[in-house]
């Protein structure tokens, strides 16, 4: 039921046409390569190509983040642009473009791009230790030690100002005060050389931190120059610089037509990579490889068919999976539920023996999120705006089929929003079958009589599948027996006729005696005694689905409480209106937002605990055929 | 006459206040550990964004459990009613599932969602898993949300 059927492929064939067979099953996307396990047949590796290839996209994808820098901004735009389309056959004529030329232009204007800006913060640096001591109008060639006298720049905090003057009246230390600031003192000193070792160490406890001139004010420093006038070549060379960069900007700008060329050089070239590392999963000997794999057996004419041309030297095998091989899973469901293939996915594959349960849970997922949001306005925007966007952004794969999955919960949404909601909060009374504000207990009945109704058609699913796998005994007493328990009990205890008490009491009777597979009478009786308790379980789970009261009524009083506070904006004079417009659309907004996650999430959960827990296993692999993967472009 | 409105509104209040302690603790937990996913990865945003605002829907129960206690006093609009002192008591007690339930119920998904934002930060594919474990510990939060709007629906007053 809804899998397709997986066929293992084995090729064997030629070593002289390896690539283009490999090229053909790549750009096709049929097969998923698994490793072919033969002793005798030596498994190669091809390391150095890869590394060279791996190489090469490293520095594209490098030079490609850089030039992102003078692409067009903006999130929306960017959610509406299209990939660029490349064909599949033609995609390696790309590849004569001298692409290792660019990359190597880009990369060196991209070097001295970081030099100049390394450059200017350098630059800017010495520039900050120089303020400090600006006002000093010597020339700093000037500022040298004599044969016996030291001098030296330097910072000294406030707080030791004091006992340097002490240090200063005793000893033969000379000083001039250049600047302060808030912490500290900016000092130039001059003292005998003879003590140096002394001074040294008594500024040192005095925390005072010497200042020296670099090589690149030093170089700057021409005979007159004093601090100022350094300051003012630097900031000379800094603007230099920066035009520099200008240009080098405006040079990368006109570099950038090559971006789109690159991203398709990329994509091919990863292809390509890929296509050498699925090497080592072939068998090999010195003429032949010999590969084998998983194929849709729906497209085994479309394999054969691409691999016409090299007929003469290869040879195509098909065979049915054996018991002991796991077969990668391919969910194959109408156009109408595969959207809700979304959400099985979630909670896993099936596993062999098991089915696919997207079908039977595709409708009670799309009544319980209508149900759970109930809000009719809301449906229509979710609708609309999922349209809006497979119509323009044109997406692919996994998102359209959850764009459509939105849409379908809009319409869903609509339905039961105009039958038991209201529309941003407003209910028109025509259209309405019930108010759950005024009537809530009719709502909670119908959401148990749903809920019922799917963990019973759950067990159902699962005495089918049972039969389906030959435990015949087992799925038509016990299975079958609470599919007649549940429904008889329910109409007991509402009709009170005895022959639904008897019913129950036939069908409890099949679970008792065949619920446990022990032989000892005595355990297995005591055993199905005890999975009749399993009805608490079952019990559990009906009452599980009352949430989709709560979640349907939470979205209608929040929507009710919006145009409330929209009411009371409204009195407000002169800017109400404003007011209550703002409120109006951002309270329906933040409304539509929490109760659409809250009914998808609980939607959801309803299904993987209350219904798929009864007959469905996961564990299945996902089919992942050998095809062509794009970052950037998109292959047609 | 006057006590049992003020104990009414006092049940009202109790279920914005607790329920809303129990969402800012659970939001603050999930909004801590994605933080500090982001600062690694700050692409995640959307995605934790998520995770995060989870916990929040206890602190709306409990707001809209109160507004549904304005709704039967007769705040909103309406002429205000007059309660005995066993209605008052009574729309006080209908407003303790939502809160309780609410005020632990918002801490214990805050907790599991901030596991649930580590967990995305290494598989970032499984988003959809935590945010169902979640769900399952709002569960008792939601049907905390339907005693309360139950019993006050079936109050008389």
């Amino acid at each position: 039921m809804a899998i397709a059927e997986v066929l293992k492929v084995q090729i064997l064939a030629h070593a002289c046409v390896k690539m283009e067979v490999l090229s053909s099953i790549q750009e096709e996307g049929l097969i998923q390569i698994e490793k072919a396990d033969f002793e005798e047949l030596e498994l190669q590796s091809s390391s150095t190509e890869v590394t060279e290839l791996e190489h090469r996209l490293h520095r594209l994808s490098h030079v490609l983040d850089y030039l992102s820098r003078w692409e067009g901004k903006g999130f929306v735009k960017k959610l509406f642009t299209q990939k660029p389309q490349v064909e599949r056959q033609k995609r390696n004529e790309v590849l004569k473009f001298d692409f290792i030329a660019v990359l190597d232009k880009i990369e060196k204007l991209e070097d001295e791009h970081n030099e100049l800006l390394s450059e200017i913060k350098f630059l800017e640096k010495e520039e900050e230790f120089l303020y400090p001591i600006k006002s000093l109008s010597l020339p700093i060639k000037s500022l040298r030690p004599t044969d016996s006298t030291e001098i030296l720049l330097g910072s000294l905090p406030i707080s030791s100002y004091e006992d340097f003057q002490e240090i200063s009246k005793k000893e033969s230390l000379w000083f001039e005060v250049i600047d302060q600031d808030k912490r500290s003192l900016y000092l130039m000193l001059i003292y005998p050389k003879r003590e140096k070792d002394h001074f040294e160490k008594t500024l040192k406890e005095l925390n005072f931190s010497p200042l020296f001139f670099t090589e690149p004010i030093l170089s700057r420093a021409e005979k007159q120059d004093g601090v100022k006038e350094v300051i003012k070549k630097i900031d000379v060379d800094i603007e230099e610089k920066r035009k520099r960069l200008e240009d080098l900007e405006k040079k990368g700008q006109s570099l950038f037509v090559y971006q789109q060329k690159l991203m398709v050089v990329y994509d091919v070239l990863l292809n390509e990579r890929d296509k050498i590392s699925s090497f080592s999963f072939l068998g090999e000997t010195e003429r032949v490889f010999f590969m084998e794999g998983w194929i849709r057996s729906s497209d085994t004419k479309k394999l054969k068919s691409k691999l016409q041309p090299y007929s003469e030297v290869t040879e195509i095998y098909l065979r049915e999976p054996i018991l002991e091989e796991d077969p990668p899973v391919i969910l194959k469901n109408p156009k109408a539920s595969r959207p809700f293939e979304v959400v099985t996915k979630l909670y896993g594959l099936p596993q062999r023996g098991s089915f696919d349960p997207t079908l039977p849970m595709a409708p009670f997922f799309f009544i319980f999120v209508g149900l759970c949001i109930s809000e009719a306005g809301y449906g229509l925007l979710i609708t609309l705006v999922s349209l809006f966007f497979i119509k323009f952004a044109k997406p692919k794969g996994s998102l359209l089929q959850f764009l459509k999955l939105l849409c379908l919960l809009g319409i869903s949404t609509v339905i039961f929003g105009a039958l038991i909601g209201g529309w941003f909060g407003f209910p028109i009374r025509k259209l309405m079958v019930l108010d759950p504000l005024q009537d809530p207990l009719s709502f909670l009945g119908i959401a148990l009589a749903l809920g019922f109704f799917q963990v019973w058609f759950g067990t159902l699913l699962n005495m089918i599948n049972g039969i389906k796998n030959k435990l015949y005994l087992q799925s038509i007493f016990v299975q079958g027996g609470w599919l007649l328990l549940l429904p008889s009990l329910v109409l007991y205890a509402v009709i009170k006729r005895p022959i639904w008490g008897i019913l129950s009491l036939s069908a409890a009777a099949g679970i008792v005696f065949f619920a446990s597979p022990s032989r000892n009478p005595f355990a297995r009786f005591f055993g199905g005694l005890y999975s009749l308790y399993d009805i608490s379980r079952y019990l559990a789970d009906v009452l599980s689905y009352s949430r989709l009261l709560a979640l349907g009524l939470a979205t209608t009083v929040i929507a009710m409480v919006v145009n409330t506070l929209c009411q009371t904006a409204l009195a407000i004079p002169w800017v109400g209106w404003l007011l209550a417009a703002l409120i109006f659309i951002g309270g329906h907004l933040f409304n539509l937002g929490i109760s659409l996650l809250g009914g998808f999430v609980h939607s959801m959960r309803l299904q993987f605990v209350e219904f798929f827990s009864k007959f469905f296993k996961s564990g299945g692999k996902p089919f992942k055929p050998f095809e062509l993967e794009s970052k950037f472009v998109e292959f047609i | 006459m006057a006590l049992g409105f003020t104990l009414a509104v006092f049940g009202g209040a109790l279920a914005v206040v607790l329920g809303g302690i129990g969402s800012a603790i659970g939001v603050g937990l999930a909004g801590q550990a994605s933080s500090g996913v982001m600062s690694e990865d700050p692409e995640k945003f959307g995605s934790l964004l998520l995770l995060v605002a989870l916990p929040g829907t206890q602190g709306i129960y409990g707001f809209l459990s109160a507004f549904l206690v304005m709704l039967k006093l007769g705040l909103v609009g309406e002429a205000l009613k007059s309660l005995t002192i066993y209605q008052g008591w009574q729309v006080l007690i209908a407003c303790l599932p939502v809160a309780f339930a609410g005020l632990v119920s918002g801490i214990h998904q805050g907790k599991v969602c901030a596991s649930g934002v580590y967990m995305v930060a290494k598989q970032p594919k499984d988003l959809m898993k935590p945010v169902i474990m979640a769900a399952l510990v709002e569960t008792y939060a939601v049907l905390g949300l339907l005693i309360t709007i139950l019993l006050l629906n079936g109050i008389k007053l």
